[in-house]
């Protein structure tokens, strides 16, 4: 019994799992203005705080909207955003990292330095100071995200790039005539995919929480967008009658991101990658 | 080892300085004027030559490198300058603020300890009975669950369902019962974690044979020497969770209207209260340093072995 | 190998570390006494919550003094009644002068502070005095601009002249700050009021007896009081500063009455409400919340375009959707209660059709296949501005939102803090705010002062008004009317004007709550929006 549960949370069958899941996420957020029953932003006053009918699945909000389809809607928001966040800070971080650990010396000590420095922050810190000092708003979450999620790439990138750099078959690929980014492509890219792809599940799970986080405290993405983390806070002014309204959004939440992080610890399992 | 500990903290100051120069590029590379950040907060209305001599006030008009270095120099002497919307010394307000999320932040620690160590020992000790299994789900439901889903979900449950425990605010230990379980919860995950896996490491060692051999009975064994191994990791662990400690503090405190720090922070983002911004993010930043310095001398002074050799790094 | 960890125990240091932990939370957990006042007790008397610390009760200064509480224990030359009527209060009588320029106060006899002392001539000229020491700190009253001279004439007898007529002086004069009077030991030695008082000596029909900062505050009857008594004996007022936490209190029994505006959510008022143990009671309107449409933005300019945006949304719907009947929809800027406004007004009915007409006709076209009205390639947008603390705006900001967007313009939302609001409204930053008027016995002079003057606002709202400098002069001839009938007509004028122009959309009437226990039997609102309730209680025998 115990041995099947744990096959189902790490191993083969785990990543399975996940994957499809993670693959219904993504389809349900890039269908999701097909498969919405209803405009996730038509306010209709008319029928605020109903219960769920047939009509309204989960019910609607406290202006009429229909839960089941903000639900859809924030879906994009929060698993476009993070994919955005997830390659744009995979792309900064592989080119400084393969920077710093194939030019090494002092450049390779500098942008080490600056990664440490950053990682000195918790996470959460910075990108409340990032805001805070450019002021709220969308682009401002997005940036100050990549501001400190590349720098996990970038060490591991550099890492394996300097190990790498001493093992034979890159100096045999040097001396044979190979240009550098040939020697990138055919040599560092393969062998750093593993723990990338390791990093950048866990990441999407901490992005996709820390979005949520920041659109809770008003930071985030304005109305009348839906976004899983704006529509808890609104749900909260009606605690009392309709719990709901609150709940829903934050068990998305948790789903999607015990996904990632289920799929992410399996994979680093299976391919014996540490984590961050 | 006096040694040791002196290079150690001669290694802290080049990062407390990277920690400055972000902080301090942060502020002049974003378009908000100081100047006019501070004049909007006071509701000044800025005319130019307001903002001409709040700016000489503020030395923006001085070359960066002197700006910088007055920056280091007020840093050390803890002089953050005024709060724009209180007028008040930053470093006072948040001398006023820090007991209410201490007092937070250590029962959390308390309470995760006493929930985690005897969780991550039975893990360990019966590896793969439903217990580990109990563990591993909360170590997923803690790393995953929004934190102030959480909140609001206790606050659901136990003050508007139950009535047993109040809303919000700060007050006597009834009000300290929901945001500290909100907060334990990702630290119990981590730490239960953490110790299962010392635990499994510390076991594989050969004492613990010997252990056996001399027949000692299994209860002293374990708590007498493998955990006493084992938490050591834990301690690091605790210094390098810091970080989601104080990032908890601040959702929580918003999610309870506790009155300290974290919230105090987010207010002022709301306001550009850039001073206190600042102040912030330095003082989270040398927190972190500083505890994670004091987990390796702890470590040190626990097994010099391990330590010297230098410590893993996250 | 065993010998490593034997000898370096780890419980010592544990248990230093807890230690020390444990020190650092003892002292910052604050000492939090419960206090043993028992109601039963005491005959008559009730508890109420307050967000906030009542303050230093000195009646000349502002913040952190609480209106409620400063209205207690001081009292008005003259009060303000509902309908704007204004009463005798310390004044029993009071003669102006054809030129509107001397005020002659008959002082009512016999009245005695609560330390005894009698109040008279004397005290009022020196309590005016002091307030008259900082005129800029009380310049937002419009007669501490205009008083050139106080002087005592006999006993029972204060003059008080003025360098030009300015007709709202007996209403500035009933607001609860800061001309209400001090008795002359809380005076300090050098008179100046304004850096503290000696103690809390009023004429008003409370004591504050029990005191403790951000705690309680206990007020029982002024044994030399010249009126009538409450027939409340003794208030506690309880500091609460969360909302949900009053509710709570409220419900275990703790508080017979919960009073304010936005004192609790909406939620907990609609639950509170159909609970037949409690009464709910919702006042006449005391402020309105308006939307202001800034005709200074090139695009709000066209009167078309404002008429447009003020019938293109189903006002009455919203209201009522969003606030349950808390507020009440409202047609004009000014409710009816207030003196000189009750005139009949034209509302702008919702009207879809004659909207996107009206749109049309301004040159707004729908382009094909778009959703957003343009003009020479420019589209129809705007930013609203609201408090993100408060969610009604917030709900009534995303249904304004949906509703213009579907009349082809387009709304970006932007919540802000609170004083980062005030702040683009003052610089007349911005294209729509959600505004509030200052409400009894402040307007509706205060209302057309601030049409007037720039700096607050909504003088710049109007900016791009045809007939704006005319208006500006109609208020200045109404401020300083002698003759009712004309100021009634100049009235009439400016709000009509007003509310043609569509620059400020009214949009809904605040209402003031009360919800109370059943050993309350009557609960009267006062009308003077900051005054203090408890002389309209009337309790149940017990």
């Amino acid at each position: 019994m115990i041995k099947r549960w744990k096959a189902i949370f790490l191993g083969q069958k785990a990543i399975m799992i996940c994957s499809i899941l993670i693959i219904i996420f993504f389809g349900a957020a890039l269908l999701a203005p097909w498969i919405a029953p209803h405009d996730p932003i038509k306010v209709n006053l008319l029928q605020k705080l109903k219960d769920p009918s047939a009509e309204h699945l989960l019910g609607t909000d406290h202006l009429g909207r229909d839960t089941l389809s903000r639900l859809l809607y924030g879906a994009r928001i929060s698993l476009g955003f993070a994919t955005v966040i997830f390659i744009s800070s995979l792309g900064i971080g592989l080119i400084i990292g393969a920077l710093a650990g194939y030019m090494g010396g002092w450049i390779d000590s500098i942008l080490m330095r600056l990664c440490e420095g950053i990682m000195a922050f918790p996470n959460l810190v910075l990108v409340l100071g990032v805001v805070g000092i450019f002021g709220p708003g969308l682009m401002q979450v997005l940036l100050a995200l990549m501001l400190v999620q590349w720098v996990y790439y970038a060490r591991v990138c550099r890492n394996m790039v300097v190990s790498l750099k001493q093992q034979n078959f890159i100096t045999a690929a040097r001396i044979s005539g190979s240009s550098s980014w040939k020697i990138i492509y055919k040599h560092i890219i393969p062998n750093i995919q593993r723990p990338i792809i390791v990093i950048g599940t866990l990441e999407m799970g901490w992005a996709i929480m820390d979005i949520s986080a920041l659109s809770f405290l008003g930071l985030g993405i304005q109305p009348p967008h839906a976004e899983w983390g704006a529509m808890i806070h609104e749900g909260t002014s009606y605690i009392r009658s309709h719990p709901e309204l609150m709940i829903y959004p934050g068990m998305f939440i948790l789903v999607v991101v015990v996904t990632f992080n289920i799929l992410g610890e399996a994979l680093s399992e299976k391919y014996g990658v540490k984590r961050r | 080892m006096i040694g040791y500990i002196g290079r150690r903290i001669v290694a802290i100051v080049p990062i407390v300085f990277i920690a400055t120069l972000i902080t301090f590029a942060l502020i002049h590379i974003s378009p908000i004027d100081p100047a006019e950040a501070y004049l909007t907060a006071a509701h000044i209305y800025p005319t130019d030559e307001l903002l001409q001599q709040k700016r000489h006030e503020f030395g923006l008009d001085r070359p960066l490198l002197v700006q910088y270095v007055h920056t280091l120099g007020n840093i050390a002497t803890l002089d953050f300058g005024k709060s724009y919307l209180t007028n008040q010394p930053v470093w006072n307000e948040v001398v006023s603020k820090l007991p209410a999320t201490t007092e937070l932040a250590f029962w959390s620690m308390l309470f995760s300890a006493l929930v985690s160590i005897p969780l991550g020992v039975l893990a360990a000790v019966y590896k793969n009975s439903w217990i580990d299994m109990l563990s591993r789900i909360i170590a997923y439901l803690g790393a995953s669950i929004p934190q102030f889903w959480l909140g609001y979900l206790l606050i659901f449950f136990f003050a508007v369902k139950l009535d047993w425990l109040p809303v919000e605010g700060r007050g006597d230990w009834r009000n300290l019962v929901l945001p500290t379980m909100t907060l334990s919860m990702v630290l119990i995950a981590v730490y239960t974690r953490l110790l299962r896996a010392s635990m499994l490491d510390q076991l594989q060692e050969t004492y613990v044979q010997y252990a056996r051999m001399r027949g000692l009975r299994e209860r002293v064994i374990m708590l007498k020497h493998v955990l006493k191994m084992a938490i050591m990791p834990l301690i690091s662990g605790m210094g390098i969770n810091l970080g989601k400690l104080l990032t908890g503090t601040i959702i929580v405190e918003q999610v309870f209207s506790w009155p300290g720090f974290g919230r105090y922070f987010v207010e002022a983002i709301f306001n550009r209260d850039i001073p206190v911004i600042q102040c912030y993010i330095f003082f989270a930043a040398c927190l972190f340093i500083l505890c994670n310095l004091l987990v390796d001398l702890v470590q040190l002074y626990m097994d010099p072995r391990i330590s010297l050799k230098g410590r893993a790094k996250r | 190998m065993k010998s490593f960890y034997s000898k370096k125990s780890v419980t010592p240091i544990m248990i230093v570390l807890v230690a020390i932990l444990l020190v650092v939370a003892g002292c910052s957990s604050n000492q939090n006494s419960t206090t043993a006042t028992d109601n039963k007790a005491v005959p008559k008397s009730i508890t109420m919550s307050w967000p906030r610390d009542i303050g230093t009760m000195n009646p000349h200064t502002y913040n952190p003094s609480q209106l409620f509480a400063q209205s207690m224990m001081y009292e008005p030359l003259v009060s303000y009644q509902s309908n704007g009527k204004l009463t005798p209060a310390l004044a029993k009588s009071w003669d102006i002068s054809k030129d509107g320029k001397v005020y002659t106060f008959h002082l009512r006899p016999n009245v005695k502070f609560s330390d005894g002392t009698p109040f008279n001539a004397d005290i009022v000229k020196k309590n005016f005095d002091a307030v008259l020491k900082h005129k800029d700190t009380h310049s937002w009253l419009g007669i501490v601009g205009v008083i050139d001279q106080t002087e005592v004439v006999d006993d029972h007898t204060f003059r008080l002249t003025l360098t030009e007529p300015y007709y709202p002086v007996l209403q500035d004069l009933s607001v609860v700050r800061p001309f209400r009077f001090l008795g002359a030991a809380g005076f300090p030695d050098n008179g100046d009021t304004a850096e503290g008082i000696k103690e809390p000596v009023g004429t008003g029909p409370w004591l504050l007896s029990e005191y403790k900062q951000d705690e309680y505050a206990v007020f029982k009857q002024n044994p030399n009081y010249w009126g009538t008594l409450p027939d409340v004996q003794q208030v506690t007022i309880k500091i609460i500063p969360d909302a949900e936490t009053r509710v709570a209190a409220f419900e275990k029994g703790d508080l017979d009455l919960i009073y304010g505006e936005g004192v609790i959510s909406l939620d907990a008022f609609n639950q509170l409400r159909e609970n037949q143990e409690y009464t709910t009671q919702l006042s006449e309107p005391v402020g309105t919340r308006s939307l202001l449409l800034n005709s200074s933005n090139p695009k709000l300019a066209d009167i078309r375009v404002r008429t447009a945006l003020n019938q293109g949304f189903n006002k009455k719907d919203m209201v009522e959707g969003i606030t349950s009947g808390l507020e009440e929809p409202a047609d004009s800027i000014l409710s009816k209660n207030y003196p000189y406004t009750n005139i009949d007004l034209k509302p702008v009915t919702y009207n879809v059709a004659s909207s996107q007409a009206l749109l049309d006709e301004a040159g707004w076209k729908l382009p094909a296949g778009g959703t957003v009205r343009e003009k020479n390639g420019e589209p129809l947008e705007f930013e609203l501005i609201y408090d993100k603390t408060d969610p009604i705006q917030k709900a009534m900001a995303e249904t304004i939102q949906a509703e213009w967007g579907a009349l082809g313009a387009k709304v970006n939302l932007s919540g802000l803090e609170l004083t980062v609001q005030i702040k683009r409204l003052k610089a007349n930053d911005f294209d729509l705010y959600f505004w509030y008027n200052y409400g009894a016995p402040y307007d509706p002079h205060s209302f057309i002062n601030v049409v007037a003057s720039p700096g607050f606002g909504i003088s710049e709202t109007l900016s791009a008004v045809p007939n704006k400098k005319e208006l500006d002069q109609q208020i200045r001839a109404t401020l300083s009317s002698t003759d009712e009938t004309k100021r009634q007509e100049l009235y009439r004028s400016i709000l009509t004007t007003l509310q043609e122009q569509s620059a400020i959309v009214p949009i809904s009437y605040i209402k003031k709550t009360a919800v109370y226990h059943k050993n309350i039997a009557q609960f009267v609102f006062p009308a003077n929006r900051d005054e203090n309730p408890f002389s309209g209680i009337t309790l149940n025998a017990q």
